[in-house]
């Protein structure tokens, strides 16, 4: 083959040798190119039964499973979304209600924020004139009362379910025979702020002709409005104008502390303790035998038993009178008061400072006794600052009313002896306690055994409602209609914010159901009628408004209250009353002072874990109270704290740990009411011992003299934030002031040297270069003059942050989780002790010494300044706290939640009150103030939104919007006008622990105090 | 012997056993069953070891609280324990690396074992700063590794330097000690008729057929590797105290506390290299390999050591006075006179006072003594650290931050514990592998090495 043509003449091309030479073999491979026997082989019957199909669905379906197997998905409940969404929530949105706080006599205006239906935060109500935007910890707490899981949830009748309808039915009847047999049916409440409530218990009263009501509070104000009864006339009386007045004289009163209405008399105080402008201090003197959160804030203190106030007085009287002849013309007082000499009750000197003051300040001074003081000191206080001239701070527009009165003690003698006779068909506790309120002396609980009906309406049991035989529950205040007035010409309303969340009733309502006389009759919306229809005839009517009584109406509900411009009438001193106020000379024995609790009030709040775990003002202690004693007295005794001594009061005796108390008069026993509750929740149960049992019959006897002390054996821990050092132990001692923790000085020093703290300049440096904070830099001030150390912004901290209760065990280890605490130093003489207070919380350092340690980077900077946790990062090695100089960080030791009285506050009803927008730490994270990242991220994507840049005050944090001394200022540091940036460049301001050059952004205000040298006394 | 020959070394070894009395002497406790005493002596520790298993399950399973470890105090027997175990470990690599290069024939006797302690010490040391953290299943993230979070760790923090610090410590030391079994693991190869042990000595033993080359090369690695070991010895300790001396607090930020921590370090890791070994030698009756002038010669280093120390106690006293920062006096005059004087004092009299005894010489040559002076010494160490840490801690800057710390049960438990795992792998290692290098033994018998006078 020559040429490339094969025999078909078509050109080819070979492949092989074989090919070309076409090869048979090669000829038939080509033909078997695709063989028959190989895919006979083939037979889908040998081969795996899994088709390819089913391998990968297989295969899919296995991955899934795993998946699913991995992941921690479990069901938690239904999601469904708003098919039909109400047209006022917005997912995501916070929504606010104006309402009425209803946990003690002041009847705070409040705001009630609520996040997809449920109330989550408490906070004053700005439009409020009393609390202007402020509220107190207690009322910040009340939010987990509404969600405590020892609530109430079903009608009992002798601890077993009975339905609300048989109930009534039964009550109805035992009530309508009571009345046939001619019985008394006693209901006893524990004060009332609501005329409309007030309205209810009248028409029960005409409904059931053989009812009375009672009434008592553990600790009320009833010697003070008898006292002004007796010298003016009415128990209407007038609060105090604070603001105005130059000179304070406190008498045994903590009106800083839990006094009256705190939160105003706060503001209206530190209105005179503003640096920021011009310096016009106003000078406290406190005479107290307790060491009480105003005794802190003294600028001069004398140490006066309270059973001796009344001598302090009438001294006062006599040596006011000796400067200005003529002062007093009465001459039996004058003969009264002629043997007393004030020089007895402390220093010559800081004595005199107090007379002068007093005289010099005629009519621009208060003296200001406290509410456990007994009537007639009141009247002499009412004397001394009529005849000072200083009525003109009595504030008549004002005037604090009374719907109810305190009953007097013989008639709850008279009650427990009736009900012992038989004669008493029904007792109804309506929202009170009296079992656990009332002396042992009355006998009541045995004498409730006697009673054939007892009903108690309550949220939670409690010793009254557990002697009893039916508990009803009743709605928090949060689901509930109501009203106050208890300041003249200020009427609020509170609003129900969330369907209650058990089958509770409105105790009002329950009432109606029963003055209707059918248990048919109730609905959920009887007393919200009655409510409108008594608003109506009662506010609407008198006020001379155009709109219509709807339009009103709702526009009062928006507001939270109306208001009106009354004023009480001004109406002259009685001399006469001054005739039976005589002085006990030589007292005997100790002096047993009852003073209610400042976080727990009444036993009230015993069950909410927030409220017992707020240290104490002055002592810092958690979940106890104590015989607070001077150490001298101590010393005599041979106590030490945390022994446990006898206090013996006529016959009656309780054993209680002992806290030796700086600064307490050496005949005082101070111990705190409201503790020892038998019949509580979790929470509540074993706290505390009951003081209550050492009353006596009869009007204030909070104050009990002839008291024996003796040691007893054995001791009882106290948990307490702070650790308690013999304030005359050199070694410990004024460290906070040669640390430059807390720097102080007088106006007298301020107003010669301005810039005296600055003296010593320290010069500070840096090897590294500084970051700059181009945009903001968000920073707080802290102004340490006005800081009283109420604690409610450790509350609202709590609240804002989702803060776990960690319980008695863990305080006294040191675990409490507080992000902010109030610090407490003393320095001078344990007999007179200068205290020092100071608010702290994460310092936000630029420098921050806890991020270059954190191996994992859970804890950086942000770039405007904040020191920020990232808690899904943080492993918890806790060095970041080992290396914080202020040790504010606070690491999650166990899963409190769970950790606390067997996981307590670990279900779903205590998560709701949890701030959606702030996340619930995990064991072994590390955490601590953000500066309310939150709330400064709302505003931010508000400045987005809206187009504009973020501006510092836009963001109020928790902290601060609590507190009652605007004590709290935060902003952006970076913007020069800010209020901020203005106390950072104070004569005044200054930094804790400067030396370290740490950088920290709170800034404190140093403290001046108002005292008559240029040294601090 | 009247008057001593100072111109001839002495011999570490005493009496002049032949070689192969040492192969079979050292090799013995391989090839013989476990004795009652030994299954007792592991039952103990295998006990006290499970106080640990016991202590962690209980902290793994509620958390942190179960210590005693509180707000101010953030630290306590964890990292004491830390530092405490990684002090010990340095004993190992100091006698293994830095005597070799300073040649000091007397290590032979104790290299191996002190290497032994080194690891196990280690591992023990190992474990605190991975427990001691709120969430240990997240401890991973102390490790730098490639994440899709794109995270990476804080290399500015001291607690990750101590991360790669001792990990870095324990692979050296790991691969150090290796390589110095390879010849003694040869020998145990050619001797054992153990089948599976054959195997497993011919796996680890590379092959090794004592051939000169082999040796060349295995001199000069293990030369090189002790170079390379040497600088660990005082960086590791070093870094340690950085976790300390790097933070801002008082009574912690010092600078001393670097050569301090290692002079503390091998202070205490020669007491329990000296006690354990007593306890060995008379067991396993190496008294002849490991002699009472080695024994002595341990002790001068502690009377070193332990000098050192003191002298460093005395100096941070001086500083802080002299740096008149008023917080810093105040910490030191706290551990002296405040609510944890009593450790102070323990460390005080354990530390400094009790290896003064060493200047007698007779007391450096009693067995019972110095065993009791080395106990002395570890309480003493391990109360250093308490005191540096739990002190300095409960009282710092703020007053109304400070508390006092109260170790609970599990603290306890652990620390017990973790001697119980520490002692557990040296139990086991006195019957795996040879606690006395048979090779380096060898080359230091009288006569093994020729000299030029009997040349």
């Amino acid at each position: 083959m020559s040429d490339l043509t094969n025999k078909s003449g078509k050109k080819e091309f070979w492949k092989s040798l074989n090919d070309y030479n076409d090869d048979p073999g090669m000829q038939k491979k080509r033909e078997d190119e695709f063989l028959e026997n190989v895919t006979e082989e083939f037979n889908s019957e040998n081969l795996s039964g899994i088709s390819r199909r089913k391998f990968l669905a297989l295969l899919a379906a296995s991955t899934a499973v795993t998946a699913t197997a991995c992941s921690d998905y479990r069901d938690k409940g239904e999601i469904i979304p708003y098919n039909k969404r109400p047209e006022e929530v917005f997912p995501g949105v916070a929504n606010y209600y104006a309402s009425t706080c209803d946990r003690c006599a002041s009847a705070c205006g409040i705001l009630i924020k609520t996040r997809e239906g449920r109330p989550i935060k408490v906070d004053g109500n700005p439009d409020h004139p009393v609390n202007q935007g402020k509220i107190c910890a207690k009322g910040q707490a009340d939010i987990m009362s509404l969600y405590d899981p020892n609530r109430l949830r079903q009608p009992l009748k002798l601890r077993s379910e009975i339905s609300w309808k048989k109930a009534d039915e039964e009550i109805i009847a035992a009530l309508n025979e009571s009345v046939s047999q001619n019985k008394e049916i006693a209901l006893i409440t524990e004060g009332v702020t609501s005329p409309t409530a007030k309205k209810v218990l009248d028409d029960f009263k005409k409904r059931y002709a053989t009812a009375k009501i009672y009434s008592h509070k553990l600790v009320n104000d009833e010697s003070r409005k008898n006292a002004w009864l007796k010298s003016y006339g009415t128990k209407e009386y007038p609060t105090v104008k604070f603001d105005k007045a130059k000179i304070i004289l406190a008498l045994d009163s903590d009106f800083l502390g839990n006094e009256g209405n705190y939160l105003q008399n706060i503001r209206m105080f530190t209105s005179k303790r503003e640096v920021v402008g011009k310096t016009d201090f106003n000078r406290l003197y406190c005479a107290e035998g307790r060491m009480s959160a105003t005794g802190m804030m003294a600028d001069y203190r004398f140490r006066v038993a309270p059973d001796q106030q009344l001598d302090f007085v009438f001294s006062l009287m006599n040596e006011l009178n000796k400067m200005n002849p003529g002062l007093i013309s009465d001459s039996l007082l004058k003969n009264k008061i002629s043997d007393k000499s004030i020089y007895k009750f402390g220093d010559k000197e800081k004595l005199n400072h107090l007379l002068n003051d007093l005289n010099t300040n005629r009519g621009a001074s208060i003296i200001y006794a406290g509410d456990t003081l007994p009537e007639e000191v009141h009247v002499a206080v009412n004397f001394l600052n009529e005849m000072l001239g200083n009525k003109t701070l009595y504030d008549y527009t004002r005037t604090i009313k009374s719907l109810i009165d305190e009953t007097p003690s013989e008639d709850f003698s008279k009650l427990a002896s009736s009900m012992k006779n038989g004669n008493v068909g029904v007792v109804i506790h309506f929202d009170s306690n009296p079992v656990y309120t009332l002396a042992n002396e009355f006998g009541y609980e045995a004498a409730l055994r006697k009673v054939k009906t007892v009903v108690s309406l309550t949220e939670e049991e409690n010793e009254s409602s557990a002697a009893g035989i039916y508990s009803l529950p009743v709605n928090h205040p949060f689901e509930s209609w109501g009203d106050a007035n208890v300041y003249r010409g200020i009427y609020s309303l509170r609003q129900p914010v969330i369907a209650p969340i058990f089958n509770t009733r409105q105790k009002e309502s329950v009432l109606l159901a029963w003055i209707s006389g059918s248990a048919d009759s109730y609905n959920e919306d009887i007393y919200h009628q009655y409510l409108i229809k008594n608003f109506e005839e009662s506010v609407f009517n008198n006020k001379n408004t155009l709109s219509d009584s709807k339009t009103f109406w709702y526009s009062a509900l928006h507001d939270g209250m109306v208001q009106s411009d009354e004023s009480a009438a001004e109406s002259k001193f009685n001399p006469a009353a001054l005739a039976s106020v005589e002085s006990k000379n030589n007292p005997v024995g100790y002096v047993v002072h009852l003073t209610e609790s400042y976080f727990v009030g009444d036993g009230k709040f015993a069950n909410n874990g927030w409220l017992q775990e707020t240290p104490h003002p002055v002592s810092k202690v958690t979940w106890d109270n104590y015989a607070a004693l001077s150490p001298a007295l101590a010393q005599k005794l041979s106590v030490e704290m945390n022994d446990l001594v006898e206090v013996e009061v006529k016959g009656k005796r309780i054993i209680i740990p002992v806290l030796v108390q700086p600064g307490v008069e050496d005949r005082t026993i101070n111990i705190e009411l409201g503790y020892g509750r038998t019949v509580i929740g979790e929470a509540g149960k074993n706290v505390g011992v009951n003081a209550n049992v050492l009353m006596h019959l009869g009007s204030a006897s909070y104050i009990l003299s002839g008291a024996s002390l003796k040691k007893s054996s054995g001791n009882h821990l106290l948990a307490s934030t702070q650790e308690h050092h013999s304030l005359d132990d050199a070694f410990v001692k004024e460290i906070h002031r040669t640390r430059k923790i807390i720097q102080e000085g007088t106006v007298e020093k301020y107003k010669k040297e301005p810039g005296f703290l600055h003296e010593e300049k320290e010069n500070l440096f840096s090897i590294t270069t500084d970051h700059q904070y181009t945009g903001n830099k968000w920073a707080m001030a802290i102004d340490l003059n006005k800081c009283v150390s109420c604690g409610a912004c450790v509350t609202s901290c709590n609240v804002e942050n989702n803060i776990p209760v960690v319980g008695k065990d863990q305080v006294e280890k040191g675990r409490e989780m507080q992000w902010m605490r109030i610090d407490r130093y003393y320095s001078g003489t344990p007999e007179d002790p200068i205290v020092s207070n100071q608010p702290m919380l994460c310092q936000h350092c630029d420098n921050a010494p806890c991020e270059n340690v954190c191996p994992v980077n859970a804890t950086n900077h942000s770039p405007d300044g904040l020191n920020q946790m990232v808690y899904n990062r943080c492993v918890g090695t806790r060095y970041c706290s080992n290396n914080c100089p202020y040790k504010v960080r606070r690491f999650n030791f166990f899963n409190f939640r769970d950790h606390f009285a067997d996981a307590y506050y670990e279900n779903d009803l205590t998560s709701m009150a949890n701030n959606p927008e702030v996340t619930v730490r995990s064991r072994g994270v590390m955490e601590k103030c953000t500066f309310c990242v939150q709330r400064i991220m709302e505003a931010r994507s508000n400045a987005i939104r809206d187009g504009k840049t973020v501006s510092g005050s836009d963001i109020v944090t928790a902290c601060q919007q609590a507190c009652p001394a605007t004590a709290i200022t935060f902003g952006d540091a970076n913007d020069p006008s800010s209020p901020i940036a203005k106390l950072r460049e104070h004569n005044l301001s200054y930094h804790v622990l400067e030396t370290t050059n740490v950088k920290p952004n709170v800034t404190y205000i140093a403290k001046l105090r108002n005292t008559h040298s240029e040294e601090i006394v | 012997m009247t008057a001593a020959d100072f111109t001839k070394e002495l011999s570490v070894i005493e009496g002049k056993p032949a070689l192969r009395e040492l192969d079979e002497l050292i090799s013995k406790p391989l090839e013989t069953k476990p004795n009652k005493k030994f299954y007792i002596a592991l039952s103990i520790t295998l006990s006290l070891f499970s106080l640990l298993v016991i202590g962690l399950g209980l902290t793994f399973y509620y958390g942190i609280g179960m210590w005693g470890n509180n707000n101010p105090v953030g630290w306590a027997f964890d990292i004491v324990n830390f530092v405490f175990w990684v002090g010990i470990g340095h004993a190992g690599t100091l006698i293994s690396a830095i005597l070799f290069l300073f040649r000091q024939k007397w290590r032979t006797g104790i290299a191996r074992f002190a290497e032994g302690m080194t690891i196990f010490a280690v591992m023990t040391a190992g474990m605190f700063p991975l427990i001691h953290v709120g969430r240990p299943w997240l401890a991973g993230y102390l490790f730098p590794y490639p994440n899709q979070h794109s995270l990476w760790v804080n290399f500015t923090s001291p607690l990750l330097w101590d991360v790669f610090a001792v990990s870095t410590y324990l692979t050296v030391s790991l691969i150090f000690w290796y390589v110095g079994l390879i010849p003694d693991l040869a020998i145990l190869r050619e001797k054992t008729t153990h089948k599976i042990k054959k195997v497993i000595y011919s796996v680890f033993s590379l092959g090794w057929r004592f051939s000169n080359r082999h040796w060349q090369h295995y001199e000069m690695v293990y030369l090189i590797l002790a170079g390379f070991a040497t600088p660990l010895v005082l960086s590791v300790h070093t870094i340690v105290s950085f976790d300390f001396a790097v933070s801002i607090i008082p009574g912690w930020h010092t600078t001393i506390f670097p050569p301090y921590f290692v002079a503390g370090a091998v202070f205490s890791g020669f007491a329990m290299v000296q006690n354990v070994l007593i306890i060995v030698r008379k067991i396993f009756n190496y008294e002849h390999i490991i002699t009472l002038d080695t024994l002595e010669k341990m002790n001068k280093i502690m009377l070193l050591t332990g000098s050192l120390v003191g002298y460093a106690y005395a100096m941070e006293f001086f500083i802080a006075w002299y740096s008149g920062v008023e917080a810093e006096r105040f910490t030191f005059l706290n551990r002296a006179l405040g609510p944890y004087a009593w450790a102070y004092w323990i460390m005080i009299t354990c530390n400094v006072v009790s290896p003064q005894f060493f200047w007698v010489r007779k007391i450096r040559r009693s067995i019972p003594v110095m065993f009791v002076i080395a106990i002395f010494v570890n309480i003493g160490m391990w109360f250093e650290r308490f005191v540096i840490i739990v002190t300095s801690l409960s009282r710092d800057f703020l007053p109304s931050s400070w508390a006092y710390y109260k170790p609970t049960y599990v603290d306890a438990m652990i620390l017990i514990g973790s001697f119980g795992f520490f002692f557990t792998w040296i139990l086991l290692f006195t019957k795996a592998l040879p606690v006395v290098s048979m090779a380096e033994v060898k080359a230091v018998v009288d006569g093994a090495q020729p000299s030029h006078k009997e040349h």
